[in-house]
Order: C-alpha cells, then sequence, then structure tokens
C-alpha cells in the first residue's frame, strides 16, 4: 500500500468516524426525546453505537489490502 | 373511546418519527461504508451555502450576510509541521544543551576576568 493510498483511508476513515457519530447522536437524541423520557443513556448509546461502526469500517477498509479475494483464491 | 386510541395514536406517531428519522439515515448513506459516508459529506457540505440563502431570503435578512473570507488555513499541514518542529527540536535538543552550557561557562568566565 503506498503512501498516499494510506493517507487517503485514513482521511476517509476520520471523515467516517465525524459522520457516524454526528449520526448516532442525531439518532440518540431523536429516541431518547420520543421514547426514553429525556434520558441521556440513549444519546451515548448512540454516539458509542456511531463510533464503533466507523470503527469497524476503518479497519475493513484499512486491512482489505492484504486480504486474499474469493477470485484470486479459485486461480 | 378517543381516551382509549388517544395512546395507540401516540404510540403510533413517534414510532414513524422514529422510522423515517431512521430511514432517511440508512437511505443517505451515513450507516454505509467510508466512501459512501464521505460521499454523504460531500453533498451536505455542497448543499449548505444554497440552504443559508435560502434562510437569509426567508427571513428578509438577504444583504447583511458578508461573504466569508477564504483562509488559507489546512490543519493537516498545521499538524504536520508542528510534529516536524517537534522532533527536530527533539532531536537538536541535546547539542544545543551543551552549546548553551558552553556559552554559559564562557559568559562566567569574562565576568570573573
Amino acid at each position: 500500500m503506498s503512501e498516499k493510498e494510506l493517507a487517503k483511508k485514513w482521511d476517509r476513515c476520520l471523515a467516517d468516524g465525524a459522520i457516524k457519530l454526528g449520526t448516532g447522536l442525531g439518532l440518540g437524541i431523536v429516541f431518547s426525546v420520543l421514547f426514553f423520557k429525556r434520558h441521556t443513556w440513549p444519546i451515548s448509546f448512540g454516539s458509542g453505537t456511531g463510533l464503533g461502526m466507523a470503527y469497524a469500517n476503518c479497519q475493513n477498509d484499512l486491512r482489505s489490502f492484504y486480504m486474499l479475494h474469493s477470485s484470486e483464491k479459485e486461480q | 373511546m378517543a381516551a382509549k386510541i388517544l395512546p395507540v395514536v401516540k404510540l403510533a406517531t413517534k414510532v414513524t418519527i422514529a422510522g423515517g428519522a431512521l430511514y432517511v439515515a440508512y437511505g443517505s448513506g451515513l450507516l454505509g461504508s467510508s466512501e459512501q459516508g464521505s460521499v454523504a459529506l460531500g453533498k451536505a457540505k455542497a448543499a449548505i451555502p444554497p440552504a443559508v440563502q435560502e434562510w437569509m431570503k426567508y427571513f428578509g435578512l438577504e444583504a447583511q450576510l458578508p461573504t466569508i473570507p477564504t483562509v488559507e488555513f489546512s490543519p493537516v499541514q498545521a499538524w504536520n509541521s508542528g510534529v516536524r518542529k517537534t522532533i527536530s527540536t527533539l532531536s537538536e535538543a541535546p547539542t544545543n544543551a551543551v552549546g548553551y552550557t558552553n556559552q554559559g561557562f564562557q559568559y562566567m568566565k569574562d565576568l570573573t576576568k
């Protein structure tokens, strides 16, 4: 993996992290207000879930270079 | 009769709103892969100035918002240059310390002359 590719992957990871954190926060607020009587825990849960999804995406993205794809396996 | 239906209607409204929020989040690719997320971020960035313009027009504040001056600041460049400066300072620190100590000794010697 070249330096440029790696830098792009990291940029994507950070952008994705910010988006998923914001989305999780937003959805957490919506659920907290609608169903859970404005408690804080759905907001924390939503933000945490968003960050976790971003982490998993980033991990997959960074590992994808070293993974053997099924099409290559058949050869 | 109405008193019995009202809680059901309330719950149905809440579920609709929450479901709609989830659907919008999923549909715009906010919960997908990194590429979809970056695309969504780009779209959002591009959609902000026209949206601000629309809101300004709606509130009748058309000519009030001055154009934001484009600041030539890149956080990435700033961070990278900060890291380089820190590491170079740390690597030159022993040499600099020896130099300053020698200068100090010379100054003291000159004082006692």
